[in-house]
């Protein structure tokens, strides 16, 4: 627990999103470095965003520690970098607070998947996803839970969350925040001489040359008007747009400024006449910009977007609305402003006063102060609701109870017998020597160098011989276990297969003996059988819960069972190898128990799977995995059936 | 926040006759078009019941009339056929006593297991202090139940199955442990447990008992609640208590 009002220190927010300074420049970024910077005496800012440059990892920009993960370059909108969500969870237990800046699927991805459940998150709603869109299926889902999981959710207009399904069905966690920017930088005084531009006819427009921007729309409009252009900003359009401006024969006209620093671009809004804010859809949700602009003392035009663009410089107040991606529309209105420039005064300093009153620095800094203390402090105060319900929780703890019964009764084994599970292993070795000596009446094949395998494939059987058996009587021997202590029945199946585990273990003595005796020992073969072994034991207990549920609702069914494994015991070769018999025969190819000891087998003796038996016992096992699903989903009913 | 939730909850109970365990059977009624008839009665009906920290809630009723099936239900040993089943909180149903026990084993491995199987850790000392309100020798501890008499092994199971608090305690009837001297120290106990829950839910046919500790009555009838009682303040009831210890 981190006692944060207690501690002089101050609580460390992580802000995750794709992408920061100095890769790039954007309202987005602007509004992180604000927040980072304004809340600086209170909390400790880091950020963790993706960078394609191979310069270091680890940068401090303006105070705030930043960690770039490598990304490959961008794959629809998203940087491509496959271990971001690794670094993330890395990084979550380090801090405080964790601030997701939406929309960034990558590290929904983190959350969707549950990690991180125990640190506060506040989620910055900046966009919908809206390029794209097509993906959504896919993306929404993870959004959903992480907005689930969040502690609070901050738009920057209440609008957003009208107009947005998702947010909708999270109203009551979403706090508005408008953003604020610092206008000491705009001072009146020093904007006053330039206030209005004798040439009248300057028209600004700032953001990322991206599509959504609508620059296209802005230049189209420029060509039947007689204004100037001027594009602050740098991005993958800007070949488009160049063409788009020689094509209409503007190169007088229009032009785009490029990347310029922050002093400078202030300058030009004071020097302006009119700033525009053409965008087209609704991954513009305020544009910062036009703040700036307003800050500035300069009238806006902007478009009728959902979002709050149209509402923070208001149609007929501070600016001119025209539809979004309508060129004539959008030029008439920059022409009647540069016609009037009384109209253009007066907006220009309602303007400036709502820039001033309504979206100041402070109370956007007091505003996100009060909602990360409030996320920090509400989450040192839940310590119950870290302990998830039982139920959630609850995998972890099957397998250990299940870990401790089979353990126990391993145990009982020993209990009032010295040799325990023993008495099996040496029963198996007499098998095996009884075995061993009849193959090698009816072959003539070399028997001591076949034991050691003969061995280990009887203790294999033996293994899923017992866990199958086991599994059908298991759920009405614990009776008592899941009808009074409420354990879930899925325990006594795991049980089975650790039980068996253990004494397979025991088994397993008798052909490491004969190995280390008749075999040249080859540890990489062993090595190279483990993968197979695995998926032997995971079929094996797939195999085990489905029959076990179906026994013990069907009583019927256990004598079939266990007729079936003698027979597919005769069937399989367990005692025999397949090079002993006919390779094509049907029935030995179509038993899928057949390969599935081939693919632990054959590395064994230092041979190379068959292709075919990999795919059958994949095959085999996918389907084992569907069933258990379903098994697990009716499993719930088990008390009825006990 | 520990709390329950029980809206409109109803548990349809499927009774398998010998038939309805066998699946040939089941196959040839499909095949011969005689749809096996399963015995359904509804033990659990449209039962409503929300309950915050500090609820104590006894359930009374005929046999038969559903007290130990809604307990099991809460306890999530069945799903509800309908409506919605919501619980905070970690529940202890303490509905059978020798649930999980292995005679074989001696006393202490036994206690250990059955700590595990409820999720807690048995060190040394717990195993101590579960041994010590036992009252039985420190030695008996390494016998094998199976040698010990029906009321000391009582004893050992009331001792470790009480040994924890919980957040929601589930009785089916009120533990009883036969030994009079004995019996006096684990009424004690239990009512210390039942203080120390947020939510304890009895089923019993002991009216008297039940008054003395819930603070309200649920009357259960064929599965239906046939009445809710408020019991008064639980300030005359400690009272009471305390009159019948002294």
């Amino acid at each position: 627990m981190h006692h944060t009002s207690h501690s002089p220190r101050r609580p460390s927010v992580l802000h995750i999103f794709k992408i920061y300074y100095p890769d790039l420049f954007g309202g987005t970024l602007t509004v992180i470095r604000d927040i980072c910077a304004s809340l600086k005496d209170a909390f400790a800012s880091a950020a963790l965003v993706c960078s394609e440059s191979a310069e270091p990892r680890d940068i401090v920009v303006n105070d705030v520690q930043v960690e770039r993960v490598h990304s490959f370059g961008n794959l629809l909108s998203l940087p491509a970098a496959p271990t971001y969500p690794w670094r993330l969870w890395r990084k979550i237990a380090e801090h405080d607070l964790l601030v997701l800046h939406a929309p960034f699927p990558l590290a929904d991805l983190v959350f969707a998947f549950g990690f991180g459940r125990n640190r506060p998150l506040v989620v910055h709603w900046h966009a919908d996803i809206v390029s794209h869109a097509g993906l959504r299926w896919f993306i929404e889902p993870l959004m959903r839970r992480t907005l689930r999981r969040a502690k609070a959710i901050i738009v920057s207009d209440h609008v957003l969350v009208d107009n947005t399904p998702l947010l909708r069905e999270f109203e009551d966690k979403c706090h508005v925040v408008p953003f604020g920017i610092d206008t000491t930088g705009y001072d009146w005084p020093k904007i006053e001489p330039h206030h209005v531009n004798d040439r009248g006819r300057l028209v600004l427009a700032c953001g990322r040359l991206v599509p959504y921007k609508g620059f296209d729309v802005l230049i189209r409009a420029a060509a039947a008007h007689n204004f100037e252009v001027w594009i602050i900003g740098e991005g993958t359009e800007r070949p488009r747009l160049e063409q788009l401006i020689q094509e209409l024969g503007l190169g007088e006209r229009v032009r785009l400024l490029g990347s310029v620093n922050d002093c400078e671009r202030i300058k030009l809004m004071c020097l302006t006449d009119v700033f525009v804010m053409p965008s087209v859809t609704n991954a513009e949700t305020f544009g910062l910009v036009q703040l700036e602009a307003m800050a500035a003392g300069r009238p806006v035009v902007n478009t009728a977007l959902d979002t709050a663009v149209p509402r923070v410089a208001r149609h007929g107040m501070e600016a001119i609305t025209v539809p979004p991606g309508d060129a004539e529309k959008l030029g008439e209105a920059i022409d009647t402003l540069v016609r009037d420039p009384e109209r253009r005064r007066r907006m220009g300093l309602a303007a400036r006063t709502r820039a001033l009153s309504r979206y100041s620095a402070t109370s956007f800094r007091e505003g996100m102060e009060t909602v990360y203390r409030d996320a920090v402090t509400a989450s040192c105060k839940e310590p119950a609701s870290a302990a998830a319900p039982p139920q959630a929780a609850g995998w972890l703890d099957t397998v250990r109870i299940a870990a401790t019964l089979a353990w126990s009764d391993m145990r009982h084994r020993y209990v009032r017998s010295l040799l325990g599970p023993f008495w099996m292993s040496l029963q198996m070795a007499i098998v095996v020597a009884v075995l061993g000596s009849v193959i090698g009446q009816m072959t003539n094949v070399d028997v001591l160098s076949r034991l050691p395998m003969l061995a280990l494939s009887m203790t294999a059987w033996t293994f899923i011989n017992s866990v199958v058996l086991d599994a059908t009587t298991a759920l009405q021997n614990s009776a008592s276990l899941i009808r009074d202590r409420a354990l879930p029945p899925v325990i006594f199946l795991l049980q089975c297969t650790f039980r068996q585990g253990l004494f397979a273990l025991h088994n397993a003595c008798v052909p490491l003996l004969l190995w280390l005796v008749l075999s040249p020992h080859d540890l990489s073969h062993a090595l190279a059988a483990l993968p197979g072994l695995l998926l032997f034991v995971a079929c094996t207990f797939a195999l085990s819960l489905v029959l076990g549920a179906l026994a013990t609702r069907y009583r019927d069914l256990k004598p079939i069972i266990e007729s079936t494994l003698m027979l597919a015991f005769l069937a399989s070769p367990v005692i025999w190898s397949s090079d002993m018999i006919n390779h094509r025969s049907t029935v030995m190819r179509l038993n899928p128990l057949t390969h599935l000891f081939a693919v632990w087998r054959e590395p064994l003796v230092g041979g190379h799977v068959d292709p075919v038996s990999i795919v059958y016992v994949l095959i085999t096992l996918a389907l084992l995995v569907f069933a258990s699903v379903l098994t697990l989903v009716h499993l719930r009913k088990a008390a009825f059936w006990i | 926040m520990v709390s329950i939730s029980l809206r409109n909850v109803c548990l349809d109970y499927p009774l398998y006759g010998a038939y309805d365990y066998s699946l040939k059977r089941r196959l040839i009624g499909h095949l011969i078009r005689e749809p096996g008839e399963m015995r359904i009665i509804r033990a659990i009906d449209n039962v409503t019941i929300e309950a915050a920290a500090g609820a104590r809630i006894g359930l009374a009723g005929p046999n038969g009339s559903g007290k130990s099936t809604l307990l099991r239900l809460i306890a999530g040993v069945y799903p509800p056929s309908s409506g919605s089943v919501a619980i905070q909180g970690n529940v202890v149903p303490l509905l059978g006593l020798n649930a999980g026990v292995n005679l074989d084993f001696v006393a202490e491995d036994n206690i250990a297991l059955l700590l595990r199987i409820s999720g807690r850790k048995p060190s040394r000392s717990v195993i101590d202090d579960i041994w010590a309100f036992t009252e039985l020798e420190t030695r008996m501890q390494r016998l094998p139940l199976r040698m010990f008499s029906s009321g000391m092994l009582m004893r050992v199971l009331f001792a470790t199955a009480t040994a924890f608090p919980a957040d929601i305690l589930l009785l089916d009837e009120w533990l009883s442990v036969v030994d009079e001297h004995f019996a006096e120290k684990a009424q004690e106990r239990l009512l210390h447990l039942v203080s120390q829950a947020a939510i304890v839910i009895i089923a019993s046919h002991d009216q008297p008992l039940l008054r003395r500790t819930c603070t309200s009555i649920i009357n259960l009838d064929h599965g239906r609640i046939a009445s809710t009682v408020t019991v008064e303040p639980p300030a005359t009831h400690s009272f009471e208590l305390r009159e019948k210890r002294a």
